[in-house]
């Protein structure tokens, strides 16, 4: 009463299992499975919205966002005094606010997807390899120990004063400081990946380094890396309006989200709305953005789905 | 055994212990030493012993998923450990690897088309429909359907796992498979499927295998021969049947007095071994197993024994005990008589299944 005894039953078992020859319903689609989350939905179409405006803003602005008018001020419609000519009001100068929200968002986006693209593109390539070649792994990271210690704002503000002011040194600095957080974050799920039994059943296929790191390293940790990312693209998003605010972004009569917020500094006790209504587009991109991202994890990665 | 498929010689792996920022090596974990063995066409070796005894890292040395020492791993009259490393990845063709953990083993991002394909696509196997073909027959192989093909792993059990996993080592047609503790990671009735699988593909397409395992019972079940381990060595090599029947290595007794018997009332066995197996790192003087051995004597302290060959039936059986000749044969099982109880289930048991057998 051994194996063998033991096993002629289960085996007999398995060979007349498999009537049901049809395959059983497949699971939906991601995308499918996307539009069932209804904050993810919600936040996508915000983020859309605010993405399409700014694409658009030509020709959605209702003014041009650069030509002052005689009336100051003046707040959004729906307080008393407002002006159905202005939706949003008009700032100090007499420019209309909604119209530079919208050329305004067009800077930000462009600011954030900018950096946060090539930082993060950057980064987590230098976390990947440093977790697939170990012998880098040390070196790579003391490089990013030492760019850590940078921060973006200072990094801003040396840019800035060799460059000039505009948006091209602070999409650099935002990129350079993206790029250890990615670094790290992307080679502590890549070491976890690395781990991993299939890596070396990779191996023992007899796959290439260049395979195994991207159909084996960089297929597993490409979502969690997205995650990061898009949650990276809210910062950068913050710290690009901050160095705005701080008078480092973009030059004074072009719209920019943080700079807006920054001019509106100076009424914000007699006309709040200056400061305000642009403060609350970039919060509303922020947290759209990293809702969106949230759920794209859940959906794109396998293993959630049990 | 005519000429053998995998010829493996004096293999050696030691991990080196680094410590200090200059990272000087400071001790060796001896986790192979001086293993030897040969394994022919359609053959079985079995590689037991308890975990850490260098079991995996004997399996991973073969394969150069880590680079041994010294030795030699002769495949089919080729040396795998001289191949440069483009030749090697060309040679991985003819030797694949079942890996113990079923769940952690397939690329969870790659359904099991892209896994199977893989390994054709990249030997140049088949292309193109062939290839396509040769995916739904590993499939049908391993007893798994078609529409499994476009699924991810974790839609899988455990089983059909490691079935996928045997379908990705087959799909090559290699000359040698190493199964790496396949079945430990299974539930018992799923291990008997697996076992009995790898037992069919080996009989249709003869290729050899080195089944590392520390379950005796499957080992008794699949391996030819049995190669038994302790820290690092080898200590004792057999046949399956002698070994089984006629243990010559006090460590080999004690490994089979400790597995379960599947009888009821059994008594348990007398020489126990006592305490952990010793570290690795500083191995003891003489006869590795002497601070453990209920016959150790004071030349084990001082000497370490050779595997030498051993009388025996089939004249292929080696030890490594100073006293392997002195060793009486295993106790026959106790012929105790089967409990009235046991014997009134086992009556009710049998009934049942000729009633089912009647039916079917």
């Amino acid at each position: 009463m051994t194996l063998a005894e033991a096993s002629t039953a289960p085996a007999a078992a398995a060979a007349a299992a498999p009537p049901e020859d049809a395959a059983p319903p497949r699971r939906k689609s991601w995308f499918r499975r996307l539009l069932r989350d209804k904050a993810a939905v919600a936040a996508m179409t915000v983020l859309g919205i605010i993405i399409f405006g700014a694409i658009f803003a030509p020709l959605l602005a209702t003014h041009d966002p650069y030509v002052n008018s005689r009336s100051v001020m003046t707040p959004p419609v729906w307080q008393a005094g407002g002006e159905a000519e202005h939706l949003l009001g008009t700032d100090g100068q007499g420019r209309d606010i909604f119209s530079r929200i919208l050329y305004g968002s067009r800077l930000t986006l462009l600011i954030g997807l900018v950096s946060v693209g090539i930082g993060g593109f950057i980064g987590s390539m230098i976390g990947l390899l440093s977790a697939f070649y170990t012998r880098l792994d040390a070196w790579l990271m003391r490089l990013m120990d030492m760019m850590l210690s940078f921060p973006a704002i200072l990094l801003g503000l040396a840019l800035v004063a060799v460059m000039g002011q505009g948006a091209v040194p602070v999409i650099i600095a935002l990129a350079v400081s993206s790029i250890p957080d990615c670094a790290r974050i992307s080679r502590g799920i890549a070491v976890g990946v690395m781990k991993m039994e299939f890596i070396e059943a990779g191996r023992a296929v007899g796959l290439s380094d260049r395979d195994l790191f991207r159909k084996y390293l960089l297929r597993n940790c490409i979502s969690s890396i997205m995650i990061f990312i898009s949650l990276r693209f809210g910062q950068v998003i913050l710290i690009g309006a901050a160095l705005s605010f701080l008078g480092l972004g973009a030059r004074p009569p072009m719209a920019e989200l943080g700079m807006m917020a920054s001019q509106g500094r100076d009424y914000l006790l007699f006309a709040p709305h200056i400061a305000v209504i642009p403060s609350v587009v970039i919060f509303i991109i922020v947290l759209c953005a990293n809702v969106a991202g949230d759920a794209l994890r859940d959906v794109l990665d396998p293993r959630l789905q049990a | 055994m005519s000429t053998p498929v995998l010829e493996v010689r004096n293999l050696t792996k030691h991990f080196p212990v680094k410590s200090g920022i200059f990272k000087r090596s400071t001790a060796a974990v001896q986790a192979v030493t001086d293993v030897s063995f040969a394994v022919g066409a359609g053959e079985t070796l079995a590689i037991v012993g308890e975990s850490g005894c260098g079991k995996s890292t004997t399996g991973r040395a073969l394969l150069r998923l880590l680079e041994p020492d010294s030795g030699e791993v002769v495949l089919d009259g080729e040396d795998v450990i001289a191949l440069s490393p483009s030749r090697l990845q060309g040679a991985r063709r003819h030797m694949q690897m079942v890996f113990q953990d079923p769940f952690g083993s397939l690329n969870p991002r790659m359904t099991v088309r892209e896994t199977l394909m893989e390994p054709i696509l990249l030997h140049r196997v088949a292309s193109g429909p062939a290839a396509d073909k040769m995916v739904s027959e590993l499939l049908k192989t391993v007893g798994l359907n078609d529409y499994h093909a476009e699924r991810y792993p974790h839609e899988f059990s455990g089983g059909q796992r490691q079935r996928i996993c045997i379908a990705r080592a087959l799909a090559t047609r290699p000359r040698l498979i190493v199964c790496d503790e396949p079945v430990s990671a299974l539930d018992v009735s799923v291990q008997a499927q697996i076992v009995n699988l790898l037992q069919d593909l080996q009989k249709q397409f003869g290729m050899a295998y080195v089944f590392i395992s520390h379950d005796l019972a499957v080992v008794r079940h699949i391996a030819k021969r049995v190669a038994v381990m302790y820290l690092g060595r080898i200590v004792e090599e057999a046949p399956a049947e002698e070994i089984f029947a006629t243990p010559r290595h006090p460590y080999t007794r004690a490994l089979i007095e400790a597995a379960p018997k599947p009888v009821p009332g059994a008594a348990e066995g007398r020489e126990m071994v006592m305490g952990d197996a010793p570290s690795a790192l500083r191995p003891p003087s003489g006869c590795a197993f002497h601070p453990r051995c209920p016959l150790a004597q004071d030349i084990c302290k001082r000497e370490r024994p050779e595997l030498r060959a051993m009388p025996s039936a089939s004249g292929t059986a080696a030890a490594a005990c100073h006293f392997a000749e002195t060793v009486a044969a295993m106790p026959a099982e106790s012929t105790r008589p089967t409990p009235e109880i046991l014997a009134r289930r086992l009556a009710v048991l049998a009934e049942a299944r000729a009633a089912q057998a009647a039916a079917g």
